[in-house]
């Protein structure tokens, strides 16, 4: 358990053995067919493609995946509306606003899933490698990976600390509160630094010269997934363009 | 107030995406030069690009609204400066996305623009500015955290009214649309980032002196003088 549920569960699925880079390209490509594609029925066959992959062979907690949905809703909602809403001469509906405010929030939900898909089943321990391949520089992967390990450790602290003072009243007032929140975020800092120097003494005792080298774990790639995937997006494509 | 994965139409992901790539490649050669010339700081800027995530997930007291969430960056951008922000900000929205489902990929330029690029600089801006007319160190951050949230907060809203320009009044009315609407919760956000620094900067001015130091934030105090009168 690491204390994010997304995290856990991309750990825990029955896909975390398949090559990551099989895996971002099924998902991208349904990210970009929930962008492209009208929303009906585009964004509803992406939708219900990445909720019956991830419920179904990547074998995702329905729960986990279910809140991790409905996190962005609020932002959707108010932007959906915000956005159909006219204030020309007093509020009122923009032309089309059902329509509008329905194919936004398609788009967002069903790209959301798709994103999701990919998050619940390819831990970012995996995904962050992928990212050499693509020219990214290895220091900056390597910044990465370190703020990927270390943001667990500072979360637990941050959650130790917390019920600390909850235990001490440091939360009884709004007062105390601010001031609790303040050395909250203050002992984080700081733990972070000394987590920091504290692992770069031990690294540096071991010979630290050329980066944090480790033996990278090698998921191959299957032809069969990869076919399977260029016609599922072949046929979400087709049937939008057929339908729309 | 992150905007979500699908929101925005597929021409303006990409602008977005185009438009925060040159401060991000700047950002990514100021960490390679960085690693490349002091190996042991690659810990510390992990931890600074930790720090910020986890900062993001601390809940300040007594805020109204569902984004009750520092941002992270204007602290970020105070401690450890803005160029280097937009590489650490852009991978803390990446995690962010992948790991708690806000923003999202396609959207990951749009946001990178708005938190890791405008909040950031504008904040530091501000920072130096309050510094120049002669502000101590805690007025500042004060002023660099609420100035830095509410430029993200402007970015945002502005990237939301190009994209959904009002049927009668255009861009300029969609901007005071969004503005109006997400004001309920970012304006008291700002202001609670903003006390939330002081709080957090008055603590490190104690417990943590030696880094800010470091980091040029405080002037070093001048050590005793040695074989004095006795």
């Amino acid at each position: 358990m690491t204390g994010l549920a997304v995290d856990d569960a991309a750990w825990a699925s029955a896909w975390r053995r398949r090559s990551p880079g099989d895996k971002l390209l099924l998902c991208l490509g349904l990210v970009v067919c929930a962008l492209v594609l009208p929303a009906w029925p585009g964004s509803v066959l992406v939708a219900a493609v990445a909720v019956a992959l991830a419920l179904g062979p990547a074998r995702v907690p329905a729960r986990t995946f279910g809140r991790a949905v409905r996190l962005p809703l609020a932002f959707v909602a108010v932007g959906a509306l915000t956005a159909v809403v006219s204030v020309d001469g007093g509020l009122g509906w923009a032309p089309d606003a059902a329509t509008s405010a329905g194919a936004l929030v398609g788009h967002a939900l069903a790209g959301g899933a798709a994103v999701l898909l990919l998050a619940t089943t390819t831990p970012m321990a995996d995904l962050l490698p992928a990212l050499r391949r693509l020219r990214v520089p290895a220091a900056v992967v390597e910044v990465a990976s370190v703020t990927y390990r270390l943001l667990f450790v500072l979360l637990e602290s941050l959650s130790t600390i917390r019920e600390a003072q909850a235990a001490r009243m440091g939360h009884s007032t709004w007062r105390r509160s601010w001031r609790s929140t303040g050395l909250l975020a203050a002992a984080v800092l700081t733990r972070s630094w000394d987590r920091a120097r504290r692992m770069q003494e031990g690294l540096a005792g071991r010979g630290l010269e050329t980066g944090l080298r480790v033996l990278p774990e090698v998921l191959p790639s299957s032809r069969p997934f990869l076919a399977c995937s260029a016609l599922g997006l072949a046929g979400i494509v087709s049937a939008s363009l057929a339908v729309a | 107030m992150h905007i979500a994965e699908g929101f925005l139409p597929p021409l303006h992901a990409v602008g977005w995406t185009v438009a925060a790539a040159p401060f991000v490649v700047h950002g990514a050669r100021a960490v390679v030069k960085e690693v490349r010339e002091h190996p042991e700081n690659t810990l510390l800027l992990g931890a600074a690009g930790a720090f910020t995530f986890v900062l993001s997930a601390i809940k300040l007291p007594s805020v109204t609204g569902s984004s009750s969430h520092p941002t992270g960056t204007g602290a970020g951008a105070v401690l450890f400066r803005p160029p280097v922000m937009a590489l650490l900000g852009t991978v803390v929205l990446l995690f962010q996305a992948l790991l708690l489902a806000h923003g999202g990929l396609t959207t990951l330029g749009a946001n990178a623009v708005a938190f890791a690029v405008v909040g950031p600089w504008a904040g530091y801006a501000a920072f130096r500015l309050t510094h120049g007319v002669g502000g101590g160190l805690l007025p500042g951050v004060f002023v660099a955290l609420v100035v830095a949230d509410l430029a993200t907060y402007l970015t945002t809203s502005v990237q939301l009214a190009l994209a959904f320009p009002d049927a009668g009044s255009g861009t300029a009315g969609a901007l005071a649309k969004f503005l109006g609407v997400f004001a309920v919760t970012q304006i008291p956000l700002a202001i609670g980032e903003g006390l939330l620094g002081v709080l957090l900067f008055r603590v490190l001015t104690v417990n943590a002196r030696p880094e800010l130091e470091r980091l040029g934030l405080l002037r070093p105090v001048a050590a005793p003088a040695e074989g004095g009168a006795r």
